[in-house]
């Protein structure tokens, strides 16, 4: 007997809402990559909990994956912003607007 | 339709209309830089037309009519407008004297408009008219006659304007064109009534007893002088008089073919066409005659002041015109018929005269003419005094008889106010007429030696083609009145009742007045010793009056300039300007606004993209959450 | 309340207070250093939730390893590590926030299979693996192609191509600093006709 499914539904939507206002508030790409590694780790816990709903390990095997694309893309981000960086100076997405009308 | 080859009459038909269309073609595609050729082609399709004309009236003399023939032309639902013919006895007299006087003009103008660089434009423009007058005579609905009506007076425009380098013809042009117009307009309206209540537009169908019962008699009146002001325009009557005057702007052939004989008639054929129908609404008819008589009431004293040659036949022959209206307004079919046929007869032959001393003085002043020797010219000035005298009515000229129909029929009404007013304008006829006769026969002043500037040798050639049609012409005038009988059992389709001899008073009553007029002319104008200063002259107000037409143009133009342009125009141009102009263009500032207004999502900004695309997410759960 | 119930508030508790920590920071190194504690917190819970190894995979990866590299990547910038932090804005964002968490906390709670009490279970790590490779081998091998991918990529990504680039300060293909009056510029005219 641990919890209702909804709650732990609820406290990764929590999470992910936070995440998602990490990502588009902060005017520094660093920030923006957390905020999408945030999403993630709420997305994970929903992955964990439905695993124990329907008791399938399938949701664990997931959420290994996402570990791994995370890791991944977090990576490749981060190179990217460096190479961005080295190439304008900043990391202030609010100055490459250059695709502005 | 196959059989049109088969019928001769059918076939005589569509020559007689067409045979000037194709003349036209040709002339306007392939000849225009040919005279000779363009002269003779329209000459030889006109002579077709005379042809057929005589042929279509030797065959069917008297007997068989109506005869119809018609061809599907517009149907929609359960109106069917067809194209077709019809023969009757007013149509194909008409028809022959249509073809008759346009082949007399052309002829003539072989010799008035030689040297003319405008020559095959001329012939074109001439047979484009005979081919639409023509098929006006005998066309079989009415929405057909107003076809033509139209065309008739587009051709009118084009050759009144036709030397269209002088300022003067071509506002002349337009302003014939519009005033006619005017009319047309709420003669259309009158079709449409008429379309609405009958169902179709067979003039058969109109003029019959059935459709009036049909009709509720308000309508009817309604309709009536709807049609009629069309008449009022083509026909110049009061209030749409002064493009005629204006219209002596064009060669005088076309003066006297249009504005004589044909064109202005054709108002005067429409009333005599509708009559059955027209005659139903007395109201109308009484209105009708009113017109008629304050036309030629005014159009007389018009002429009685004016200097122009020209200008006074056409006043004269608003003042006929409105003289053949009173004769049919007053119930006699015949009379109105009969005066038109032999008006067209002298009044071209008055304006055909004319045209030879304008065509030799260039001037068309009266007194300039005869002061140049205007006299010395045999044939026009024996011609000038035949049609001068048929047209005062003088016996034992046609004009004679035919007056004394049209009022005889005026004598029948029980108001004498009308025939009083007839009387009366017979005596101006008569006056204005013999004044101009004697201005050119007794020439004061200096009378200049001068020799014909063509010389009379020279002309040669051209001088027989602008003689012979006067002569025949004044022929006519001679020998029509005597035919009075045998037309007027022709036109009624039979035997007709012997006249009562109750107005056996009024042939010398109207004789003997213009016999007054005639001598009072003498007196003023024609005695050795006379001041050639006519009485109106010695009255300067009067005259002033007169001589500005009664100051018809001046309401003319206040109308058009207070009404029209600074009411009518002015909220037009108000209203394009500000409420289509503004509203497109408030409507494309909207747009434009709208865009700049959402021009923010594109800010090129990563952030405010992501949170765009996380937005349309958070709806789509919504969806999902609510579906 | 049993005790698994009351764990699982408190590490939800601990877990929330990290994120929201580190999601509000100026400073990213701050933020990375509360987002570790949450992710220690998450494999904490992982655990409660039995999935051990996922745990372990958790403190080791996720917290060991991505957030030592953003660190690292923090400081590779010349400037300051204070200079780095930014003003934020921080209302479209809270907007878009609380409707999405709005528009979540509906769908959780309409949805009548989120009232179901989970019953406590552990997946052991050998029977995890097992069954990872039994079933889902295909993935894993992708998986690991997909980490040498990024791998190349990065290296790609990380060569210096040419050493003045550097140098030279900021390029003309940014926007000039005060950027935010931009928005007033109007991209057309408004001409009289």
């Amino acid at each position: 007997m641990i919890v209702p499914l909804g709650h732990i539904f609820l406290l990764a939507g929590i999470i992910f809402s936070m995440g998602l206002v990490c990502l588009v508030a902060h005017r520094n790409l660093i920030m923006t990559l957390i905020g999408v590694e945030v999403m993630m780790n709420a997305a994970a816990i929903a992955f964990i909990a439905a695993a124990l709903r329907w008791k399938l390990m399938e949701g664990q095997a997931f959420v290994l994956f996402i570990l791994a694309v995370s890791a991944a893309e977090i990576s490749l981000g981060l190179a990217l912003v460096v190479s961005v960086y080295r190439r304008t100076g900043s990391i202030d997405p609010d100055r490459y607007d250059i695709l502005k009308w | 339709m196959t059989s049109w080859l088969n019928d001769p009459s059918l076939m005589a038909a569509i020559l007689a209309t067409w045979l000037p269309f194709i003349s036209f073609l040709l002339i306007m595609v392939f000849t225009r830089n040919h005279r000779r050729l363009s002269g003779g082609i329209a000459v030889a399709a006109v002579t077709g037309s005379v042809a057929g004309a005589i042929f279509l009236l030797t065959r069917h003399g008297g007997h068989g009519f109506p005869i119809h023939y018609s061809a599907r032309w517009l149907i929609a639902g359960d109106i069917s407008i067809p194209f077709g013919f019809l023969l009757d006895p007013v149509s194909l007299l008409m028809l022959l004297l249509v073809a008759a006087i346009s082949f007399l003009v052309q002829v003539y103008s072989l010799g008035y408009m030689a040297g003319d660089p405008g020559f095959s434009r001329y012939y074109a423009f001439q047979s484009l008219f005979a081919w639409a007058m023509m098929t006006l005579t005998v066309s079989s609905t009415l929405l057909q006659l107003y076809v033509f009506w139209e065309l008739v007076g587009l051709s009118s425009y084009l050759l009144i304007g036709f030397w269209y380098e002088r300022f003067s013809a071509t506002q002349a042009g337009k302003k014939a064109f519009v005033m006619t117009r005017l009319g047309d307009v709420a003669f259309f309206i009158g079709l449409l009534l008429v379309l609405l209540h009958l169902g179709n537009l067979e003039i058969l169908e109109i003029n019959s007893s059935e459709a009036v019962a049909r009709m509720p008699s308000g309508l009817l009146t309604l309709a009536a002088l709807l049609i009629f002001s069309g008449i009022v325009g083509k026909s110049a009557q009061f209030p749409l008089m002064t493009w005629l005057p204006d219209a002596m702007e064009g060669p005088t052939p076309v003066s006297a073919l249009l504005h004589s004989a044909t064109m202005v008639a054709a108002g005067v054929y429409l009333f005599a066409r509708l009559f059955p129908f027209l005659s139903h609404s007395a109201d109308a008819m009484t209105v009708f005659l009113a017109i008629g008589t304050v036309s030629m009431l005014l159009a007389s004293t018009m002429a009685m002041v004016s200097r122009d040659i020209k200008q006074v036949w056409a006043y004269s022959t608003i003042s006929q015109l409105g003289f053949m209206i009173m004769g049919l307004a007053a119930g006699s079919l015949f009379a109105g018929s009969f005066h038109l046929a032999t008006h067209a007869g002298f009044k071209a032959l008055l304006f055909l005269c004319s045209g030879v001393w304008v065509h030799l003085y260039e001037t068309n002043d009266v007194y300039e003419i005869s002061r140049r020797g205007g006299r010395r010219l045999k044939t026009p000035m024996v011609c000038l005094v035949i049609a001068a005298a048929a047209l005062s009515g003088l016996p034992p000229l046609s004009g004679f008889f035919s007056k004394e129909v049209i009022l005889a029929a005026l004598a029948g009404i029980r108001n004498p106010l009308w025939l009083a007013a007839g009387l009366l304008g017979v005596f101006l006829t008569a006056y204005y007429t013999f004044r101009l006769v004697f201005i050119i026969l007794f020439p004061r002043g200096e009378v200049r030696q001068e020799p014909s500037p063509h010389g009379r040798g020279g002309m040669g050639a051209l001088y027989w083609t602008m003689g012979c049609p006067l002569v025949i012409l004044a022929g006519v005038t001679l020998m029509l009145g005597f035919l009075e009988t045998p037309l007027r059992e022709f036109l009624s389709g039979g035997t007709v009742a012997h006249q009562d001899g109750a107005h056996a008073w009024l042939p010398y009553i109207s004789a003997g007045l213009a016999a007054f007029g005639v001598g009072m002319t003498w007196v003023e104008f024609g005695r050795r010793a006379a001041l050639q200063v006519g009485f109106v002259d010695r009255i300067p107000p009067l005259r002033e009056l007169f001589t500005q037409r009664w100051y018809l143009d001046y309401v003319y133009r206040a109308f058009v300039e207070v009404v029209i342009d600074r009411v009518l125009s002015r909220a037009c141009a108000k209203n394009e300007d500000r409420v289509i102009n503004d509203s497109i263009d408030g409507f494309c500032d909207f747009t434009l606004d709208t865009g700049h207004l959402f021009s923010f999502l594109q800010s090129g900004k990563l952030r405010y993209n992501l949170i765009v695309m996380f937005g349309a997410l958070a709806l789509v759960a919504l969806y999902f959450l609510l579906a | 309340m049993t005790l698994y119930a009351a764990t699982f508030y408190l590490l939800g508790i601990v877990i929330l207070t990290a994120t929201g920590l580190a999601v509000t920071r100026r400073q990213p190194i701050h933020a990375v250093l509360y987002l570790i504690v949450a992710f220690l917190g998450t494999a904490a819970l992982f655990f409660l939730l039995g999935a051990p190894l996922l745990a372990a995979f958790t403190v080791i990866i996720y917290a060991g390893a991505i957030m030592i590299v953003v660190l690292f990547i923090i400081m590779l910038f010349q400037e300051s590590p204070r200079k780095i932090g930014m003003r934020s804005e921080w209302g479209p964002g809270l907007l878009l926030g609380v409707v999405f968490l709005a528009v979540a906390v509906a769908t959780i709670f309409k949805d009548p299979g989120s009232r179901i009490v989970l019953q406590g279970a552990v997946a052991q790590p050998r029977d995890f693996g097992r069954f990872l490779f039994d079933r889902y081998w295909l993935a894993v091998e992708i998986v690991s192609v997909l980490l040498l991918v990024a791998l190349v990529a990065i290296l790609h990504l990380g060569k210096r191509r040419d050493t003045e680039e550097t140098e030279k300060g900021p390029s003309p293909h940014l926007s000039p600093p005060g950027g935010e009056g931009r928005d007033e510029e109007v991209g057309y005219h408004k001409e009289g006709h």
